[in-house]
């Protein structure tokens, strides 16, 4: 009996807690979208109110059509895109090689170089990337990001997909190779097609991670035409009055493409992120 | 493919490996190894990035430059201060919700989506959304507090610099720990139950459990997650510098944020580098450390 009645008790108790961190948790954004749906008169007062007597658009329509978000979007999506791919395409190389032929010299070096640059943080290299972009000519350019991007999720995403290789039978690809596959073909043909559900979580990492990025953003980029999101809502908060509606409204376009893609995928996301991290 | 035939089976793997691992450690060597050299090497040179007649070899002279800086003290010990809160509350918080999340119940999934969603998004989002909060004119925590008779006065948590520092932690911590929940639960996810079980069969309270059974279970996926989040947030830069900049008068300016300072705002490329090369020589310290700990902690296992 009192066992039963100390686990009800026990389950309250989680519930009313973990409400609690959600709140926490969510409350911010909750917050956000209330701010940019209300009017300036709502905004700036003393006394704010979770309902809003006169919901409105106009901070949306503002910061995408005259301050120039909708062409700040463009650029984030083409830069996160491009970068995703590009990381892509060389952690799936270098995963395979990792995951299959941990035995050479060559392998194992390149495995240590990677966990030592998954140290490595951006911050510390600013000042020589800034010259090496500038030699390169491509400061003021999507270049310059999607090169830096790419780069500092080689090693994660290497080590996610590696640890999924890993776990694909080696005998399924020396019987395509009896049956006179390349390995080009054996890895197009059989191998991808069964690694969907970890391609989509180490690609979810890279773009999460381009779309989220500020640094480069702010330091490579001070042309307004290909200023990425990130640095825009910065630049536009240090105007002389903050139009604290128009910045909420930027922050919910900001956050509306990770959180969507998160809902619908996080399954995925969530055990590739895990596979890759314990590894490195 | 007249080449390839010649070669043996080991030489073609050889060359296979190579080719597949030759894109990635192209990435590495050109920018990261190659700018991590270049940061040593300015180090120790005089580099400007304005005025370009000074050059040459400084010897320690950009170390005196910065351990002479009126505010290296104080950034130092905002930089131990930031770390050293941020990583513990984000662990405590982490694992307490880990725990909560790792029952039975109805509704799991969604408190874990809810609990997981602040790490989702962009720093910048996360700090303008609390800065906007705490604004002292018109933010909303200001007003529930003096609402529930908390404070009487508004404070300026991000403009006064005795709740700077504090306030940009608690909004790290807020955005940070969901990484460890995740990571703590999907740990003992793999825990097996019967230890457990066995542990409450011979009597053992919630609590005992925890420390006896669980705790020790996490020893490894802690130190790895100490470890890197410990660098990570001792070499944060973004998140200070979209909240307050480094200030109010300094009160908030880490490392990271004094480096940045240097080289974009005085272009003193040399100092800026010292101060990195410092950084990354402790962070070595710090790998050795948790790599003799790590190998000793699997050979416990072993």
């Amino acid at each position: 009996m009192l066992n039963k009645r100390n686990r009800s008790i026990a389950q309250v108790v989680t519930y009313v807690l973990l409400t609690v961190f959600s709140l926490y948790c969510i409350f911010p954004f909750v917050w956000m979208v209330i701010s940019a749906l209300k009017p300036k008169t709502e905004i700036r007062t003393a006394t704010p109110s979770f309902m809003i007597a006169e919901p409105t658009l106009a901070n949306f329509k503002r910061v995408l059509f005259d301050v120039g978000f909708l062409n700040y979007i463009k650029n984030s999506l083409l830069v996160s895109v491009v970068a995703c791919v590009l990381s892509m395409i060389v952690a799936i190389l270098a995963g395979y090689a990792l995951s299959r032929y941990f035995k050479m010299k060559l392998v194992k070096v390149s495995n240590l170089a990677m966990m030592l640059s998954q140290m490595i943080p951006g911050v510390l290299l600013l000042v020589p990337l800034y010259l090496i972009m500038q030699r390169l000519h491509v400061l003021e350019s999507y270049m310059s990001l999607i090169l830096a991007y790419t780069t500092f999720v080689i090693p994660l995403c290497t080590f996610m997909m590696s640890s999924f290789f890993d776990t694909v039978p080696l005998a399924l690809e020396e019987a395509a190779e009896i049956d006179g596959c390349s390995k080009t073909q054996t890895i197009l043909q059989i191998i991808l097609p069964l690694s969907i559900p970890s391609l989509v979580s180490t690609g979810l990492y890279a773009f999460i991670n381009a779309w989220n990025e500020f640094m480069f953003g702010y330091i490579f980029i001070s042309t307004d035409q290909y200023r990425t999101l990130t640095p825009a809502i910065m630049l536009f908060k240090g105007a002389n009055t903050i139009d604290w509606g128009g910045l909420m409204a930027g922050s919910v376009i900001a956050v509306i493409p990770v959180t969507l893609i998160f809902l619908f995928l996080q399954r995925y996301f969530l055990a590739g992120l895990m596979s890759g991290s314990v590894k490195g | 493919m007249k080449t390839s035939s010649k070669m043996t089976r080991d030489q073609r793997k050889m060359r296979t490996a190579f080719v597949m691992l030759l894109p990635a450690l192209i990435f590495l060597a050109l920018l990261i190894a190659f700018p991590l050299g270049k940061v040593v090497h300015d180090a120790f040179s005089h580099v400007h990035l304005i005025n370009k007649s000074m050059s040459g070899f400084a010897g320690i002279e950009n170390f005196e430059t910065f351990i002479e800086d009126e505010h290296f003290a104080q950034a130092v010990r905002n930089t131990f201060l930031w770390t050293i809160f941020s990583v513990a509350g984000e662990y405590l918080m982490g694992m307490v919700t880990a725990v909560l999340l790792n029952q039975k119940f109805k509704g799991r999934a969604i408190f874990r989506t809810c609990i997981f969603i602040p790490w989702l998004v962009p720093i910048i989002v996360a700090g303008m959304t609390w800065d906007w909060m705490l604004n002292p004119e018109f933010g909303i925590v200001n007003y529930l507090l003096k609402n529930m008779g908390l404070i009487n006065e508004s404070i300026n948590f991000l403009g006064d610099s005795k709740y700077a520092l504090a306030t940009v932690i608690f909004v790290n911590i807020w955005r940070s720990f969901p990484y460890y929940t995740i990571s703590f639960l999907s740990a003992m996810q793999s825990i097996p139950g019967d230890l457990a079980e066995a542990a409450s069969i011979d009597g053992a309270g919630m609590f005992r459990r925890f420390f006896s059974v669980t705790l020790p279970q996490l020893r490894s996926v802690s130190l790895v997650i100490l470890f890197i989040h410990v660098i990570w947030t001792a070499v944060n830069f973004d998140f200070i510098w979209v909240m307050t900049e480094g200030g109010p008068n300094y009160a908030t300016e880490t490392l990271p944020v004094m480096i940045y300072r240097y080289s974009m705002r005085k272009f003193d490329v040399g100092a800026a580098s010292a101060l990195s090369t410092m950084m990354f020589t402790v962070m070595v310290i710090l790998f050795i450390f948790y790599y003799r700990k790590r190998s000793q902690l699997s050979e416990d296992m072993a």
